[in-house]
Protein backbone atom coordinates (compact mmCIF):
# COMPACT_ATOMS: atom_id res chain seq x y z
CA UNK A 1 0.00 0.00 0.00
CA UNK A 2 1.52 3.29 -0.73
CA UNK A 3 1.92 5.84 1.55
CA UNK A 4 -0.67 8.80 0.11
CA UNK A 5 -3.26 5.90 0.13
CA UNK A 6 -2.30 4.83 3.51
CA UNK A 7 -2.98 8.45 4.43
CA UNK A 8 -6.11 8.59 2.79
CA UNK A 9 -7.63 5.62 4.38
CA UNK A 10 -6.45 7.34 7.75
CA UNK A 11 -8.65 10.18 7.00
CA UNK A 12 -11.58 8.19 6.28
CA UNK A 13 -11.14 5.76 9.14
CA UNK A 14 -11.14 9.22 11.37
CA UNK A 15 -14.04 11.07 9.60
CA UNK A 16 -16.19 7.92 10.05
CA UNK A 17 -15.43 7.57 13.61
CA UNK A 18 -16.52 11.49 14.11
CA UNK A 19 -19.63 10.55 12.24
CA UNK A 20 -20.29 7.47 15.04
CA UNK A 21 -19.62 9.82 18.14
CA UNK A 22 -21.74 12.31 16.62
CA UNK A 23 -24.57 9.62 16.49
CA UNK A 24 -24.84 9.72 12.37
CA UNK A 25 -26.94 6.68 11.70
CA UNK A 26 -26.03 6.08 7.96
CA UNK A 27 -22.10 5.98 9.25
CA UNK A 28 -23.61 2.11 10.17
CA UNK A 29 -23.47 1.39 6.15
CA UNK A 30 -20.08 2.53 5.82
CA UNK A 31 -18.76 1.10 8.96
CA UNK A 32 -20.27 -2.52 7.55
CA UNK A 33 -19.28 -1.88 3.89
CA UNK A 34 -15.53 -0.84 4.70
CA UNK A 35 -15.12 -3.51 7.73
CA UNK A 36 -17.74 -6.42 6.95
CA UNK A 37 -15.80 -8.39 4.59
CA UNK A 38 -12.29 -8.21 6.84
CA UNK A 39 -14.49 -8.85 9.66
CA UNK A 40 -16.18 -12.28 8.44
CA UNK A 41 -13.14 -13.49 6.72
CA UNK A 42 -10.47 -13.36 9.87
CA UNK A 43 -13.24 -14.82 12.35
CA UNK A 44 -14.14 -17.27 9.53
CA UNK A 45 -10.61 -18.34 9.30
CA UNK A 46 -10.53 -18.74 13.12
CA UNK A 47 -13.69 -20.49 13.35
CA UNK A 48 -13.58 -22.44 10.27
CA UNK A 49 -18.21 -22.48 10.09
CA UNK A 50 -20.42 -19.76 7.91
CA UNK A 51 -22.81 -19.68 11.14
CA UNK A 52 -20.39 -18.18 13.64
CA UNK A 53 -18.89 -16.15 11.64
CA UNK A 54 -21.68 -14.35 10.91
CA UNK A 55 -22.87 -14.27 14.34
CA UNK A 56 -19.08 -13.05 15.09
CA UNK A 57 -19.55 -10.12 12.92
CA UNK A 58 -23.07 -9.50 13.98
CA UNK A 59 -21.38 -9.50 17.42
CA UNK A 60 -18.41 -7.14 16.56
CA UNK A 61 -20.64 -4.57 14.05
CA UNK A 62 -22.86 -3.86 17.30
CA UNK A 63 -19.82 -3.47 19.72
CA UNK A 64 -18.64 -0.83 16.86
CA UNK A 65 -21.92 0.94 17.44
CA UNK A 66 -22.82 1.00 20.75
CA UNK A 67 -18.72 1.27 22.30
CA UNK A 68 -17.71 4.06 20.15
CA UNK A 69 -17.38 6.56 22.67
CA UNK A 70 -15.10 4.44 24.06
CA UNK A 71 -13.11 4.46 21.37
CA UNK A 72 -10.81 7.07 22.55
CA UNK A 73 -8.14 6.71 19.19
CA UNK A 74 -5.26 5.96 21.11
CA UNK A 75 -4.82 3.46 18.43
CA UNK A 76 -5.61 3.36 14.79
CA UNK A 77 -9.49 2.38 14.49
CA UNK A 78 -9.07 -0.89 12.14
CA UNK A 79 -6.83 -1.91 15.19
CA UNK A 80 -9.70 -1.58 17.41
CA UNK A 81 -12.18 -3.16 14.80
CA UNK A 82 -9.45 -6.14 14.64
CA UNK A 83 -9.04 -6.62 18.67
CA UNK A 84 -12.91 -6.72 18.82
CA UNK A 85 -12.87 -9.15 16.28
CA UNK A 86 -10.41 -11.03 17.91
CA UNK A 87 -12.18 -11.16 21.33
CA UNK A 88 -15.26 -12.22 19.66
CA UNK A 89 -14.07 -15.09 18.03
CA UNK A 90 -12.10 -16.56 20.53
CA UNK A 91 -15.09 -16.19 22.86
CA UNK A 92 -17.12 -18.16 20.41
CA UNK A 93 -13.90 -21.02 20.06
CA UNK A 94 -13.73 -21.32 24.21
CA UNK A 95 -17.27 -22.12 23.97
CA UNK A 96 -16.94 -24.66 21.59
CA UNK A 97 -15.01 -28.48 22.23
CA UNK A 98 -11.56 -27.78 22.19
CA UNK A 99 -9.38 -29.36 19.61
CA UNK A 100 -6.13 -31.20 20.88
CA UNK A 101 -3.08 -28.94 20.40
CA UNK A 102 -0.15 -29.91 18.37
CA UNK A 103 2.95 -28.85 18.92
CA UNK A 104 4.67 -26.95 16.72
CA UNK A 105 8.11 -28.11 17.77
CA UNK A 106 7.86 -31.59 16.42
CA UNK A 107 7.36 -29.99 12.80
CA UNK A 108 9.95 -27.82 13.15
CA UNK A 109 13.45 -28.61 10.87
CA UNK A 110 15.60 -30.44 12.72
CA UNK A 111 19.54 -30.21 12.56
CA UNK A 112 22.38 -32.49 13.03
CA UNK A 113 25.13 -31.34 15.47
CA UNK A 114 27.36 -29.52 12.37
CA UNK A 115 23.76 -27.60 12.27
CA UNK A 116 23.21 -29.35 9.16
CA UNK A 117 19.20 -30.29 7.96
CA UNK A 118 18.87 -33.66 8.71
CA UNK A 119 15.98 -34.59 6.38
CA UNK A 120 15.57 -34.57 2.83
CA UNK A 121 14.12 -31.41 1.55
CA UNK A 122 12.64 -31.43 -1.52
CA UNK A 123 11.67 -28.76 -4.24
CA UNK A 124 7.98 -28.61 -4.50
CA UNK A 125 7.38 -25.25 -4.97
CA UNK A 126 7.24 -25.32 -9.23
CA UNK A 127 3.98 -25.42 -10.57
CA UNK A 128 2.03 -24.85 -7.47
CA UNK A 129 -0.12 -22.03 -8.37
CA UNK A 130 -2.30 -24.30 -10.67
CA UNK A 131 -3.75 -26.45 -7.94
CA UNK A 132 -4.53 -23.20 -6.13
CA UNK A 133 -8.24 -23.45 -7.18
CA UNK A 134 -8.11 -27.35 -6.29
CA UNK A 135 -10.43 -28.47 -4.39
CA UNK A 136 -8.45 -31.07 -2.45
CA UNK A 137 -5.77 -28.82 -2.55
CA UNK A 138 -7.87 -26.28 -0.46
CA UNK A 139 -8.97 -28.38 2.34
CA UNK A 140 -5.36 -29.62 2.75
CA UNK A 141 -3.91 -26.02 3.21
CA UNK A 142 -7.41 -25.17 5.15
CA UNK A 143 -6.67 -28.17 7.40
CA UNK A 144 -2.67 -27.20 8.01
CA UNK A 145 -3.74 -23.27 9.11
CA UNK A 146 -6.46 -25.16 11.43
CA UNK A 147 -3.53 -27.07 12.93
CA UNK A 148 -1.66 -24.24 14.11
CA UNK A 149 -1.63 -22.99 17.89
CA UNK A 150 -3.81 -20.04 18.24
CA UNK A 151 -1.02 -17.66 19.19
CA UNK A 152 1.07 -18.67 15.96
CA UNK A 153 -1.95 -18.37 13.74
CA UNK A 154 -3.87 -14.64 14.63
CA UNK A 155 -0.15 -13.91 13.80
CA UNK A 156 -0.01 -15.73 10.79
CA UNK A 157 -3.69 -14.33 9.61
CA UNK A 158 -3.32 -10.72 10.30
CA UNK A 159 0.28 -10.67 8.62
CA UNK A 160 0.09 -13.04 5.73
CA UNK A 161 -3.50 -13.35 4.54
CA UNK A 162 -4.41 -9.85 5.62
CA UNK A 163 -1.45 -8.42 4.67
CA UNK A 164 -0.88 -5.77 7.35
CA UNK A 165 2.11 -4.76 8.82
CA UNK A 166 4.58 -6.48 11.35
CA UNK A 167 4.16 -3.07 13.60
CA UNK A 168 0.08 -3.01 13.03
CA UNK A 169 0.25 -6.50 14.06
CA UNK A 170 2.08 -5.76 16.86
CA UNK A 171 -0.16 -3.26 17.70
CA UNK A 172 -3.50 -5.14 17.63
CA UNK A 173 -1.84 -7.96 19.78
CA UNK A 174 0.36 -5.73 22.17
CA UNK A 175 3.36 -8.06 20.93
CA UNK A 176 6.75 -6.65 20.48
CA UNK A 177 8.21 -6.44 16.84
CA UNK A 178 10.69 -9.29 17.77
CA UNK A 179 7.99 -11.31 19.10
CA UNK A 180 5.46 -10.93 15.53
CA UNK A 181 8.39 -12.00 13.93
CA UNK A 182 9.18 -14.73 15.32
CA UNK A 183 5.46 -16.62 16.10
CA UNK A 184 5.03 -15.50 11.90
CA UNK A 185 8.08 -17.62 11.12
CA UNK A 186 7.47 -20.40 13.09
CA UNK A 187 3.72 -20.44 11.83
CA UNK A 188 5.37 -20.59 8.12
CA UNK A 189 7.48 -23.25 9.09
CA UNK A 190 4.83 -25.68 9.89
CA UNK A 191 2.44 -25.07 7.55
CA UNK A 192 6.01 -25.59 5.07
CA UNK A 193 6.36 -28.93 6.74
CA UNK A 194 2.81 -29.39 6.56
CA UNK A 195 2.06 -28.76 2.72
CA UNK A 196 5.58 -30.39 2.24
CA UNK A 197 4.14 -33.75 3.33
CA UNK A 198 0.91 -33.43 0.53
CA UNK A 199 3.28 -31.75 -2.19
CA UNK A 200 5.81 -34.35 -2.38
CA UNK A 201 3.28 -36.86 -2.24
CA UNK A 202 1.72 -35.27 -4.97
CA UNK A 203 4.98 -34.61 -7.19
CA UNK A 204 5.77 -38.33 -7.06
CA UNK A 205 2.37 -39.67 -7.74
CA UNK A 206 2.68 -37.17 -10.89
CA UNK A 207 5.86 -38.80 -12.00
CA UNK A 208 4.61 -42.36 -11.95
CA UNK A 209 2.14 -41.57 -14.55
CA UNK B 1 30.71 -19.77 6.88
CA UNK B 2 26.87 -20.09 8.07
CA UNK B 3 25.17 -23.54 8.87
CA UNK B 4 21.67 -24.64 6.93
CA UNK B 5 20.32 -24.33 11.02
CA UNK B 6 21.66 -20.14 10.77
CA UNK B 7 20.36 -20.12 7.28
CA UNK B 8 16.81 -21.03 8.21
CA UNK B 9 16.75 -18.81 11.15
CA UNK B 10 17.30 -16.07 8.66
CA UNK B 11 14.87 -16.64 6.14
CA UNK B 12 12.15 -14.72 7.67
CA UNK B 13 14.66 -11.54 7.22
CA UNK B 14 16.54 -12.37 4.47
CA UNK B 15 12.88 -12.14 2.36
CA UNK B 16 12.05 -8.97 4.31
CA UNK B 17 15.01 -8.17 2.61
CA UNK B 18 15.86 -6.27 6.32
CA UNK B 19 19.24 -8.39 6.83
CA UNK B 20 22.69 -6.29 6.53
CA UNK B 21 24.89 -6.64 2.96
CA UNK B 22 27.38 -8.70 4.88
CA UNK B 23 24.83 -11.28 6.53
CA UNK B 24 22.59 -10.96 3.06
CA UNK B 25 25.85 -12.39 1.44
CA UNK B 26 27.20 -14.98 3.76
CA UNK B 27 23.68 -16.67 3.56
CA UNK B 28 23.78 -16.18 -0.92
CA UNK B 29 27.04 -18.29 -0.37
CA UNK B 30 25.41 -20.64 1.86
CA UNK B 31 22.41 -20.88 -0.91
CA UNK B 32 25.29 -21.30 -3.75
CA UNK B 33 26.52 -24.61 -1.92
CA UNK B 34 23.68 -25.68 -0.68
CA UNK B 35 21.09 -27.14 -2.68
CA UNK B 36 18.31 -28.90 0.33
CA UNK B 37 18.45 -24.73 1.70
CA UNK B 38 17.64 -23.56 -1.89
CA UNK B 39 15.06 -25.99 -2.04
CA UNK B 40 13.62 -24.81 1.83
CA UNK B 41 13.75 -21.08 0.54
CA UNK B 42 11.34 -21.84 -2.36
CA UNK B 43 8.98 -24.09 -0.56
CA UNK B 44 9.07 -21.38 2.56
CA UNK B 45 7.95 -18.66 -0.16
CA UNK B 46 5.46 -20.57 -1.69
CA UNK B 47 3.65 -21.41 1.27
CA UNK B 48 3.13 -18.20 2.34
CA UNK B 49 1.90 -17.71 -1.34
CA UNK B 50 -0.47 -20.37 -1.32
CA UNK B 51 -2.25 -20.02 1.99
CA UNK B 52 -2.66 -16.45 1.54
CA UNK B 53 -4.19 -16.92 -1.68
CA UNK B 54 -6.57 -19.77 -0.31
CA UNK B 55 -7.98 -17.78 2.82
CA UNK B 56 -8.13 -14.94 0.45
CA UNK B 57 -10.94 -16.95 -1.08
CA UNK B 58 -13.03 -16.40 1.42
CA UNK B 59 -16.27 -14.19 0.75
CA UNK B 60 -19.34 -13.22 2.61
CA UNK B 61 -21.89 -15.97 1.13
CA UNK B 62 -25.25 -14.47 -0.41
CA UNK B 63 -27.42 -15.51 2.61
CA UNK B 64 -25.10 -14.29 5.57
CA UNK B 65 -24.99 -10.69 3.69
CA UNK B 66 -28.80 -10.64 3.42
CA UNK B 67 -29.05 -11.32 7.17
CA UNK B 68 -26.37 -8.52 7.95
CA UNK B 69 -28.30 -6.34 5.87
CA UNK B 70 -31.37 -6.81 7.69
CA UNK B 71 -29.60 -6.49 11.03
CA UNK B 72 -28.05 -3.01 10.33
CA UNK B 73 -31.56 -1.77 9.30
CA UNK B 74 -32.69 -2.73 12.02
CA UNK B 75 -29.97 -0.86 14.03
CA UNK B 76 -30.37 1.42 12.23
CA UNK B 77 -34.32 1.72 13.03
CA UNK B 78 -33.63 1.41 16.95
CA UNK B 79 -31.11 4.26 16.90
CA UNK B 80 -33.38 6.38 15.21
CA UNK B 81 -35.92 5.76 17.65
CA UNK B 82 -34.13 7.16 20.47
Amino acid sequence: MSFTQQKEDKEIEEALVRDLQAGDVEAYDKIAELYQKKIYALSFNLLRNQMDAQDVTQEVLLTLFRKINTFQGKSAFSSWVYRITLNSSYMKLRSKKKEPNVSIDELLPSFNSAGFQQEKIQDWSENTESLLFDNETREVINKAVGLLPEKEKVVFLLRDVEGLSTEKVGEILDLTIPAVKSRLHRARLFLRKKLSGYFEEYNSQKGDI
Amino acid sequence: MICCKECIDLLYDYIEGSLSQDTSKSLEEHFEECPPCIAFLNTYKSTTTLCRETLNQIKIPDEVRHTLQSFLKEQKKQKEKK
